[in-house]
């Protein structure tokens, strides 16, 4: 399963590249730099959809004490972890050419900052804890606290006055982009879902080899 | 016209990369380090008792 999971998101992935590169048409403002979107945006919708499993799955694991979806919670929070840290390093390298700085203390810099290290903690907690049902116990708790920044992190635009530019997917009303741009950004989305699906279904059967392993 | 900064690009699509590969070499190593210690678990003696 994990293995056709795997070429399906690399022939996904060269897709997308084809698409980004090939296919969408160059900016007229921004110029070529903005095909940075094409990694940036997918980037950050696979997080949140990561946080989302994470929040469920710890729902699931408080509810039903179900080792399985501890182990779920555990490897969607490491994969949307390096999702999030890769989301931000690709804004602060498309944020120089076109706001002139790394980095500024914006609301969304800033939102998504904090839920980097939110879910960093989460993995931390975790490893410090030996107990393994205690661990998954308190980590469940916060990956149910932590989720709440999604929706902070996602409409901090609306309700904060910041240099980020409003979201051009997941909000009212269709997309606002030309039809080329949208199709290569559909296709990395989908691209950069199915390498989340990969790694967190191989980063699960090892998290489960651990537990049967070292038990 | 605008500057397109391709080494911007560059460097964006090349960091992802090098962090992507990193972390399925990193799964794959573990997933293979994993299974040849439960072999080697198998196939130890089991402890005679008493």
């Amino acid at each position: 399963m994990s293995r056709i999971l795997g070429w399906l998101a690399a022939l996904g992935l060269a897709a997308g590249m084809i698409m980004a590169f090939g296919v969408a048409p160059r900016e007229v403002t921004q110029g070529n730099v903005q095909r940075i979107m094409y990694l940036h945006v997918p980037t950050v919708l696979v997080a949140y959809l990561a946080f989302a499993v994470v929040f469920v799955a710890s729902i699931a694991y408080l509810w039903r004490r179900d080792p399985a979806a501890d182990r779920l919670a555990h490897a969607s929070a490491e994969v949307g972890v390096l999702f999030t840290g890769l989301t931000i390093a690709a804004g602060a390298i498309w944020g120089k050419p076109t706001w002139g700085t790394w980095w500024t203390w914006d609301a969304r810099l800033t939102s998504v900052a904090i839920l980097f290290v939110m879910y960093l903690g989460y993995l931390l907690l975790r490893g410090m804890i030996e107990d393994g049902e205690r661990a998954a116990r308190y980590s469940a708790v916060v990956g149910i606290v932590a989720a709440l920044d999604i929706p902070l992190v996602h409409f901090s635009v609306y309700w904060w006055r910041t240099l980020h530019q409003p979201p051009s997917m997941l909000k009212p009303g269709p997309a606002s982009m030309p039809e080329g741009i949208l199709a290569a950004l559909l296709v990395n989305v989908a691209a950069f879902a199915l390498l989340y699906a990969y790694f967190v279904a191989k980063r699960v059967i090892v998290l489960r080899r651990e537990e049967e392993v070292l038990a | 016209m605008t500057a397109d900064h391709w080494g911007f690009v560059l460097a964006a699509y090349g960091l992802a990369a090098v962090v992507l590969a990193g972390y399925w070499r990193y799964l794959c190593r573990r997933d293979r380090e994993l299974r040849e210690l439960a072999k080697t678990i198998a196939a130890r003696p089991a402890r005679r008792g008493a």
